[in-house]
């Protein structure tokens, strides 16, 4: 019996047909689960909270969702130790609803993705993202390489991580910093993030390391296609770039 | 001014300004006529919306029937909200790529945000309402000028980009291509045209027209609740209405909800499906002017229906609402269905129950509001009374200014001389580089999420147009690309329309995609006023030439008139165009970064003497009236150069030259290629007399915008290049790619760090 | 003397108004919800003045959409709830309202922030004297 990847639609979610469509070519059982059918998730095996505008991110972003019933389901589902992948609106969700990273309480957040800087706009842009940790730190990235380098697409108004100066402390002490933003080559500077994030932080993961929070899209630089420097006589249809996060998740869940 | 002159037209008078619509007392008249009585303020009303000019295209509708809108690619011209073109085929199912096209010029002039948010939200619901899913959205804008940080000019440029930025990302469609112009005649009246883009399988279209054996089906409204915005009184931060609401809005700002649209969206692809496994044929129409009235009498009428509508049955946002405004206010997000009976409660479970829109928006839900009947009549009812009671195809039937217009007069042509002028080439480059139309555009649509979806091949702003695969799995991919320049409308508005068609097509043809349709926004002034129309009348013969030579017809389009300022001054005549490519295969896609050094450049397009109109005159503070010509032939010649070359793989790059001319496409084509961690491509180019041979100057042909493309072969590719090019006119070897961060002139050096950092400055202050 | 300003959307508020639904899905039960943009000013001129000066601003106030209120005092009024994430940046003020006219007590206005309207972990909340 395939295990069965749950990726949840929240009012607002825009990004869930493009990551259902790469986990399935990446190999996963994914499955749309819409809000009114949140009672079927307990059934599921493993998690994704996509991209988009929850709630058209009123308030804050993730702050309405995080309090929704699917999130009831989810929460219990990361205590269980079941995988819980957030990108983008997903992971400020996720941070929300205090899943990640997880050291305070339920719905308590201890961190958040906040308003970019130095200019509190939308930004869209293509990104690099590195592996921080080990990458048996959390099952999800046990098969990427060390060090490796993702291509993404940072697309969010909200996207910078924030939290207290003690705090930032215990996240880089817990290994919580799962990604930090990086150029093409994998060196790491400022000029690497596109909104000021704390520590460079472009993903974090819970202590668990089931649960994982991913601002950027792999998602959207995941097929030929999608990248800027195909070449001539690339397959233009094939899974590439991104897609290598969302195979190591696959495999991951796989291997539950 | 006309006198009423009888007792009976003053009373009309008298009623319409109590109603306060603006019917005209020949209009007045011709309904008192028609009922044989009185017409009832509901009525009034209705009248005032379905035949004012927004609605009506009375002043404009028998000169667009001069734009061909037939041709083997397309699917559903422009009768309906959106027009269709033919993509492909894909597992033996035939794609339509459905394209809609709207202003929003007055409103975001008003309230910038609102205005276009609102526009984006409305040009999204044509598209949706043919049964298509979203895949992208277009804007091209038109600002006044902006220098000023505290000018209204500079509010509504922030506000518009922002505007269109917070809709379309919210809900989740890709903004893949557009524009921006300044100009001080913008001052007072910005343009802020929208273009948006469905995919639909040609045997799932849905009408916007009750279909045949509709007699007796239901009418459902779904969407927003009906809101007196616009006519008052309107605030529902309160589950009671208070006092404080009394006063709210009495203006006319649309509020958008994004949110309510992207769950509108999805919800209705849940019912596209379920028509789908029903094997159903229903009509779907999308509201806008003229609000339920407008929307329901068109889709019975044009099935040769009547109608008869309860306004009670409306979810309303407040109790106590009039009828006229339940039944005409333009309250944004709602949309309209015509079904059997039988299919009602499924329509209504979905979008209620399983997408819970009441919950997401106060009392937004599906409702059904009435029937379509056999008698042609359009009956409202409230109150359990009869409100309106007409003739529907008196209602819905077209009316007709014939307003006068003339000959636009023949500008002095001045003789096609070599530009002199004592300023040296590194600085005009930089002066050209640097100017508003030419400029970086990435600190705006950085805004905007141009790779939602996953779909994007090309995203806004790496190449004149966008690209998507919009089929998964499939290597079909369409482009999409707008133009229409200002500057040479305030020259010569006939041949300013030839030239937006022609840009947005040759945009087009760049990335390796065959143009094969168009769509069409006119911006004017006041057609009552002669020199304004007479622009109008210009430009749409501009247009229909343009059409027919590259055989792309018009499938979609919209007027925009009225746009002048207090004073009467006209805006540029702005013909704006849209452009829909195809390409078969994915794999022939060309972008514009150079690739590699060694690689030789080529020029197709006859460089002209003529620099009227151009960034470069402008930027030396002159003028001229002479137009680069269109030879239409040659073009088409090219074009098919283009096509060929491309399918045969035998382009690295290519770049569309437009705004700044060769040296600004080839700059473009070199910053693309300045990221961390790569190797700059530059170019060297030989001087211009090599290619010219002297026909026109060196600063012509540098930079003159008489279009055409730059294009980079590889050694190795030249030979079966130059074999295709061997009959083709306007083809000049005329240069190479370089390994060094430079652009090489002859044998002046400009570094293109230096370059690079003067294109991408001037709008970072305006979008930060 | 400090002087506040509350700018407020005289249009639907649909932020307002989901709130106010999410709040009322927490068990928190208020019947309306204010959301405002709150500007602070330092020596401020009197009230007139200060409010003439905030309408004259196109970047604060738009007359066809906003509304502007200059507060008795540079602090939130009853019912009210200032969130601030930066000092330097401006405070979005939430007020709600139990009953027509009746603003929330403290009580509820607490809990809101607590539950759903500040995010401790980068906001404080202010509440009235």
């Amino acid at each position: 019996m395939s295990k069965r990847i749950a990726v949840l639609v929240f009012p607002g979610t825009n990004s869930e047909d493009e990551t259902t469509r790469l986990l399935r070519d990446c190999g996963g059982d994914a499955h749309l689960v819409h809000w009114s059918r949140a009672q079927t998730l307990p059934s599921y095996d493993a998690y994704v909270l996509p991209g988009g505008f929850a709630y058209e991110d009123r308030i804050r972003a993730g702050a309405i969702a995080a309090h929704d019933a699917a999130m009831d389901h989810v929460i219990a589902a990361a205590q269980e130790g079941k995988l819980v992948l957030g990108i983008c609106n997903g992971a400020q969700i996720l941070l929300e609803a205090g899943l990640v990273p997880g050291t305070g309480e339920i719905r308590r957040p201890t961190a958040a993705f906040t308003k970019n800087a130095p200019a509190p706009h939308f930004v869209c842009a293509h990104v690099h993202v590195k592996l921080r940790v080990d990458p048996t730190r959390s099952a999800m990235t046990a098969a990427l390489p060390r060090d490796a380098v993702i291509p993404a697409w940072t697309a969010n108004g909200e996207g910078r991580l924030a939290a207290s100066a003690e705090h930032l402390h215990e996240l880089e002490a817990g290994s919580h910093v799962a990604f930090v933003y990086a150029h093409e080559d994998g060196s790491v500077d400022d000029s690497a993030s596109p909104n000021q994030s704390a520590l460079g932080v472009a993903g974090l993961v819970n202590r668990e390391g089931n649960v994982l929070a991913l601002m950027p899209h792999p998602e959207r630089d995941a097929w030929t296609f999608n990248h800027p420097d195909r070449r001539r006589g690339d397959a233009m249809l094939a899974t590439s770039g991104g897609a290598v996060f969302f195979r190591s998740f696959v495999e991951a869940l796989q291997r539950t | 001014m006309r006198r009423c002159n009888n007792r009976a037209a003053l009373r009309e008078r008298r009623l319409a300004e109590i109603a306060g619509v603006a019917l005209r007392s020949d209009e007045l008249a011709r309904i008192r006529d028609r009922l044989g009585r009185e017409p009832s303020a509901v009525e009034l009303h209705a009248f005032d919306a379905q035949w004012s000019e927004h609605c009506s295209y009375k002043s404009s509708r028998h000169l667009l029937k001069k734009l061909p809108t037939s041709g083997t690619a397309v699917v559903l011209g422009p009768a309906e909200d959106s027009g269709i073109l033919h993509l492909g085929e894909w597992k033996g199912e035939r794609y339509g790529i459905v394209i809609a096209h709207e202003s929003h010029n007055h409103p975001s002039q008003v309230v910038p945000f609102e205005g276009a948010a609102t526009g984006i939200g409305g040009i999204v619901r044509d598209v949706l309402c043919m049964g298509a899913e979203l895949i992208a959205v277009a804007d091209p804008l038109r600002f006044g000028r902006i220098e000023d940080p505290h000018s209204h000019q500079r509010y509504v440029a922030q506000g518009v980009v922002d505007g269109i930025s917070a809709y379309g990302n919210a809900i989740g469609v890709p903004n893949i291509a557009g524009d921006l112009y300044f100009d001080e005649r913008f001052d007072d009246n910005c343009l802020v045209n929208v273009v948006a883009m469905g995919i639909v399988k040609e045997s799932d279209v849905i009408h916007s027209y009750a279909p045949p054996g509709a007699d007796g089906w239901d009418i459902v409204l779904v969407g927003k609740a009906t809101d007196p915005s616009g006519f008052g009184g309107a605030s529902f931060s309160s589950l009671t209405l208070d006092a404080q609401d009394e006063d709210s809005n009495k203006g006319a700002v649309q509020v958008p909800d994004p949110f309510l649209k992207s769950v509108i969206m999805r919800a209705s692809y849940r019912v596209f499906r379920f028509l789908r496994e029903q094997g159903l044929t229903v009509g779907f129409k999308d509201l806008g002017a003229g609000g339920i009235m407008g929307c329901s009498a068109e889709i019975v009428s044009a099935g040769g229906y009547g109608a008869r509508i309860d306004l009670d049955a409306v979810n309303v946002a407040i109790e106590g609402m009039r009828p006229e405004v339940i039944a005409v206010g333009e309250t944004q997000e709602r949309l309209l269905w015509v079904v059997p009976p039988t299919v009602t409660p499924e329509l209504l479970r979905i979008y209620n129950d399983e997408y819970t829109l009441p919950e997401i928006a106060y009392n937004a839900r599906a409702t059904r509001i009435g029937s379509v009947t056999a008698e042609k009549r359009y009956v409202l009812t409230h109150g359990g009374q009869s409100v309106m009671d007409v003739d529907i195809e008196f209602l819905t039937g077209s009316i007709r200014d014939e307003l006068p217009f003339g000959e636009l007069p023949a500008r002095d042509v001045t003789s096609e001389r070599p530009l002199v002028t004592g300023v040296q080439l590194d600085e005009l480059i930089e002066r050209v580089l640097a100017h508003p139309d030419v400029c970086s555009r990435a600190p705006l649509y950085r805004r905007y999420d141009s790779v939602v979806r996953g779909c994007t091949v090309i995203p806004r702003g790496a190449a004149g147009a966008g690209v998507l695969a919009p089929v998964p799995g499939s290597p079909l991919g369409v482009a999409l690309a707008v133009a229409g320049n200002p500057r040479y409308s305030h020259i010569n508005v006939r041949l300013a329309a030839e030239h937006a068609v022609y840009e947005a097509v040759r945009k087009v043809v760049a990335t390796g995609a065959r143009a094969i349709g168009l769509t069409d926004c006119l911006n004017f002034g006041n057609p009552r006023k002669v020199d304004h129309y007479s622009e109008l009348v210009a430009a749409i013969d501009g247009l229909a030439r343009a059409s027919e030579h590259f055989h792309t017809p018009f499938v979609s389009g919209n007027v925009s008139l009225y746009n002048e300022s207090a004073g009467g001054r006209a805006i540029p005549g702005s013909a704006i165009v849209a452009c829909v490519g195809v390409l078969n295969d994915l794999a022939t896609v060309v972008t514009m970064p150079l690739k590699s050094a060694g690689s030789v450049l080529y020029l197709i397009g006859a460089p002209q003497g003529a620099l009227g109109g151009s960034v470069l005159l402008d930027v030396l503070g002159r003028s001229d009236e002479h137009l680069p010509r269109i030879d239409y032939e040659t073009i088409a010649a090219q074009h098919d150069l283009m096509y060929e070359a491309t399918q045969a793989r035998l382009f690295r790059s290519a770049r569309a030259i437009g705004n700044g001319g060769l040296l600004t496409a080839l700059c473009e084509a070199a910053f693309a290629t300045m990221r961390k961690g790569r190797a700059v491509v530059g170019a060297q180019i030989d001087d211009a007399f090599q290619w010219t041979h002297g026909t026109v100057g060196d600063l012509e042909a540098c930079f003159g915008e008489s279009g055409g493309f730059v294009v980079e072969v590889a050694a190795d590719d030249v030979e079966s290049f130059e074999g295709l090019a061997d009959e083709v006119s306007g083809v000049y070897e005329i240069g190479v790619t370089i390994d060094r961060p430079m652009l090489v002139v002859d044998d002046q050096a400009f570094d293109l760090h230096r370059l690079q950092e003067i294109w991408s400055a001037p709008l970072r202050e305006v979008y930060p | 003397m400090n002087r506040a300003v509350a700018i407020n959307l005289k249009i639907p508020d649909n932020a307002a108004y989901t709130a106010l639904v999410t709040l009322r899905r927490l068990g928190i039960h208020v019947m309306r919800v204010e959301r405002s943009e709150i500007v602070r000013f330092a020596n401020a001129p009197e009230p007139r003045t200060l409010a003439a000066a905030v309408e004259a601003d196109e970047s604060l106030y738009n007359p066809n959409k906003h509304r502007v209120t200059v507060l008795d005092d540079d602090a939130p009024r009853s019912g009210e709830v200032w969130i601030v994430q930066d000092d330097a940046d401006r405070p979005v003020g939430w007020r709600l309202y139990s009953a027509p006219g009746v603003p929330a007590g403290p009580d509820v206005l607490a809990q809101a922030a607590e539950r759903l309207l500040c995010n401790p972990a980068i906001e404080r909340a202010i509440f009235s004297k």
